[in-house]
């Protein structure tokens, strides 16, 4: 269980996510990401067509309850974390991508969370009490907007405010992460411990799959190495700290604990796997770096 | 004195042309102090809350200093020097800072105090630095606190009694400058523990202001003339060991004035707003931006990195820049950066290039993309820098530097020292107001630059029948391909119109045949789409130059060495080549 004030704090902080999402970003970003879409559109192939798949697949083939599984298809339903960009920075990626497939993930999220939402919850035939009311996330998610938009406002007005915002909103993405760790995870040991290893299998797999499928969905559509890794990361790293506040602030009673689980343990996880892919996808950047180079100085050398 | 004469009434009737007054301006002041003083003063009338100088770091921090903080703290500074350290007028002080707000703090602080500024790149390695601060015989070093862990290998080999530490968000409001100095202490990890007695540049500003009100900062100052020395800039990094060439502040004064008469007609005094992402411890930035913008009440947005390019995003979009001072691979990096593209400066009135030949394919599309002129320039460290510059007005000759700027005779010799026929090239020779007074403890080198009064750029060029001079090459640069002159600029040039070549540069390697031959050194442009082949560049330079000019070989490269300033290195290629064909 979640108490009233746990729930405050998280829509507190996920305010401050927000209004950093908002301040990394200009009107002109916008624009300029518009001009040559192809990177975002795919990196939103991979966000809203790769993931809510792969969560909906791993909840059926693991034969999950409906509480499990409609926790696994909201985690996987979900915008682009702010934390990506961290991680994208450390890997050498694209940071200017990442940025961007972040902020308009979450701003097609007001359509698109809701409605692969319901589609994934009846296909997986999850019905009553477990139903995330689609009115529910939509409403949630356009509250957040107005932070995102404050963000934006206030880097216009104060670059200093803005890019100081923006290290805060990456930071509470961790400090969220924390106080999981110090606040729930003490209380739920003992669930912890109950917990079948196909759920732990899931939350992690959720993630590392994710950004697997992503790098070659992104290949394939003919992206190179270092945006493959870009939009690797970002399909893999979902906004978790958003879904368990929208499971907190939709369900309530016994059954929210369980619906929080996927949620929780993502959010744990993904910390650690991803850093594990960072370090993967930093010397990959660098052996490419290496052998761009050699490969450029042979093809032209003296006749 | 005739062939003066008659040469410099060639380029009169071209300042008429372009709206540029042909007389010597006058200085107006006696020292570089009272410009300082005198603009800040007018300024900060003016415009209480105007700034003049804002430094803006990538993710687009910021802090500012008004006229009247630039004036006041700086005063402090002078005071420390002389109150505090007892430092006496003359003494040499070295100023080793990226562009951020202490670097026109400490440096006017210097030349207030009467000292002399000793300009210092802050990416010297430590035998740069000792070689440096030994020949100008430095007593106080005022360094980055990034590279402060050279200081106690450096400090035990030169004569340097203080040393004062700034930071790169210093005067930076508290909230990002801790950010700031969080992340490079705990992120990127680049402030290494100081081990050697020091001063904190904020510690010594309070200790100067207290020391202020016993002598006023004035006094220092007020008895310099404009004979006096002001500044030993170092340059001759491209041939061997470097020398200090001695600037006074006259030279400094005029230069400042000849380069506004030349921009005058973009120029509305309180107006304007300047990118400095040039280091200001080179010559260029040092009279042109911090000096000359000062003057005119400009604000300087200063970027501490402009490497990688992107880092100038922030800067371009937030402030409304009226100016761009640049060299060419600062424009080319730009004109390849697509939120640059996306939105040019929108009130730019021009930007002016120097440092290096601008290349004619990259002003072009300055000029399509932002829609206003580009002006190169030409100078050099010995002359404060600048030696002629191209009006802003009208479309000057192709690859032309300039006309003199006024109250500069310029004359054009060969090897034997005859002035050359019209038309031909010979080594340009700068006699004016702005010239140095020779190299600091060198009479060798002052005997080979400066005679009678004329100083030898080693510069080979072509003037026009109506004084545009236009660059065939570095005199030392020139290729000799089965006897005749290849001059590495035309090649580059021709090289440089290729979409799919980001940067170029071309040098001689021996030849058995021919003596020597080109070679052409280039960077594939990653925008352009295609692959950049050694054919496609053989065929344009057989399409635009004669035979003997085209490279015999093409080398792709992913950078090309360069100085700090962007200029490319060709002696480092040329070293390269050396060793290739000597090695085996």
């Amino acid at each position: 269980m979640v108490t009233e004030f746990e729930t405050k704090l998280l829509g507190f902080m996920m305010m401050i996510i927000m209004l950093g999402m908002g301040a990394s970003l200009t009107w002109r970003d916008f624009l300029i990401a518009l001009r040559k879409p192809k990177g975002v559109i795919v990196g939103l192939v991979c966000q809203y067509g790769l993931m809510p798949l792969l969560g909906f697949a791993l909840a059926m083939g693991l034969g999950f309850t409906p509480a499990l599984a409609v926790g696994l298809i909201l985690m996987a339903c979900m915008p682009g974390g702010t934390t990506s960009n961290i991680f994208s920075y450390f890997s050498k990626a694209v940071l200017a991508l990442s940025i961007m497939m972040t902020s308009i993930s979450t701003l097609v999220a007001l359509v698109m969370v809701p409605t692969l939402l319901e589609f994934y919850s009846s296909a997986a035939g999850i019905g009553g009490d477990f139903m995330i009311p689609a009115t529910n996330v939509a409403q949630i998610l356009l509250v957040l907007l107005v932070p995102t938009l404050i963000g934006m406002v206030l880097r216009k007005v104060s670059p200093n405010v803005g890019a100081t915002l923006e290290l805060l909103g990456g930071l509470m993405g961790i400090v969220v992460i924390l106080f999981l760790i110090v606040t729930w995870v003490p209380r739920n040991h003992a669930l912890l411990a109950d917990t079948p290893v196909a759920v732990y299998a899931a939350a992690i797999g959720l993630g590392l799959i994710g950004m697997a499928l992503g790098y070659g969905l992104a290949r394939l559509l003919r992206q190179d190495a270092n945006r493959s890794r870009t939009i690797a990361l970002e399909t893999g790293i979902q906004n978790g700290p958003l879904a368990i506040l929208i499971v907190t602030l939709s369900i309530t009673g016994p059954m929210q604990q369980d619906v929080l689980l996927i949620p929780v343990l993502y959010s744990l996880f993904i910390v650690v796997s991803s850093s594990f892919v960072t370090v993967f996808f930093r010397r990959m950047s660098e052996r490419d770096a290496l052998v761009r180079d050699q490969r450029k100085a042979g093809v032209l050398a003296p006749r | 004195m005739d062939s003066t004469s008659s040469a410099q009434e060639r380029w009169l009737a071209a300042y008429r042309d372009a709206g540029v007054d042909p007389s010597l301006p006058e200085a107006g002041y006696r020292s570089l102090p009272e410009l300082v003083h005198a603009s800040c003063g007018r300024f900060a009338a003016l415009d209480p809350r105007a700034k003049a100088y804002t430094c803006v770091v990538a993710n687009g921090m910021n802090g500012s200093l008004g006229f009247a903080e630039v004036d006041a703290l700086s005063d402090a500074f002078a005071a420390y020097l002389r109150g505090v350290l007892g430092l006496q007028a003359g003494e040499r002080v070295a100023v080793q800072l990226p562009n951020s707000l202490s670097y026109p703090v400490v440096a006017f602080g210097v030349l207030k105090a009467g000292c002399v500024l000793v300009n210092t790149n802050p990416l010297y390695t430590t035998s740069e630095m000792v070689h440096q601060f030994r020949d100008a015989g430095v007593s106080a070093l005022v360094m980055i606190d990034m590279f402060a862990d050279k200081l106690p290998e450096v400090l035990g080999q030169t004569g340097i009694r203080h040393v004062v530490l700034a930071g790169v968000p210093e005067f930076f409001p508290a909230v990002p400058r801790t950010v700031i100095r969080g992340v490079q202490r705990f992120w990127n990890r680049v402030l290494p523990p100081v081990t050697v007695p020091h001063v904190r540049l904020q510690s010594a500003l309070a200790q100067g202001r207290q020391a202020l009100a016993g002598t006023p900062a004035r006094s220092y100052w007020e008895a310099l003339r404009s004979e006096d020395l002001a500044v030993l800039q170092y340059t001759g990094g491209t041939t061997g060991v470097s020398k200090g060439a001695m600037l006074t502040h006259g030279n400094l004064l005029v230069n400042v004035q000849q380069m506004l008469a030349m921009g005058a007609t973009h120029m509305a005094p309180g107006k304007e707003c300047v990118l400095t992402a040039l280091p200001l411890y080179h010559i260029f930035a040092f009279t042109v931006n911090l000096l000359g913008f000062l003057s005119l009440g400009a604000r300087n947005i200063l970027i501490p990195n402009p490497r990688p390019v992107q880092n100038l995003q922030r800067a371009v979009e937030n402030y409304p820049l009226t100016w761009i001072t640049g060299v060419n691979t600062l424009f080319n990096a730009l004109l390849n950066e697509e939120w640059f593209l996306a939105y040019p400066p929108r009130r730019l009135k021009a930007s002016i290039a120097g440092g290096a030949a601008l290349h004619s394919a990259v002003a072009q599309r300055w000029r399509e993309v932002t829609s206003t002129p580009i002006a190169e320039g030409y100078g050099l460290t010995e002359a404060a820098p600048v030696v002629s510059f191209n009006p802003l007005q009208g479309t000057p000759p192709l690859g032309s530097i300039g006309i003199p700027v006024p109250g500069t005779d310029v004359r054009l010799v060969d090897g034997s020292g005859a002035e050359v026929a019209d038309g031909e090239p010979g080594e340009i020779l700068v006699r004016g107001p702005q010239v140095m007074q020779g190299y600091w403890n060198n009479p060798a080198e002052t005997a080979l630059a400066l005679q009678d009064g004329w100083l030898s750029t080693g510069d080979v060029a072509v003037m026009s029948p109506n004084g545009f001079l236009r660059i065939v090459d570095r005199k030392k640069d020139l290729i000799l391909v089965s006897g005749f002159n290849v001059y590495p600029n035309e090649v580059e040039d021709a090289i440089a119109e290729l979409d799919a070549v980001l940067e170029v540069a071309v040098v001689g390697v021996p030849d058995n045949s021919s003596g020597e031959a080109v070679r052409a050194y280039v960077v594939a442009n990653p925008e352009y789409p295609g692959e950049l082949t050694h054919d496609m560049v053989l065929s344009h330079c057989r399409s635009r130059l004669a035979a003997y000019k085209v490279p015999r070989t093409v080398l792709v490269r992913t950078e090309l060495p360069k100085t700090p300033v962007g200029k490319v290195l060709r002696k480092d290629l040329k070293a390269e080549v050396k060793r290739e064909f000597s090695g085996d």
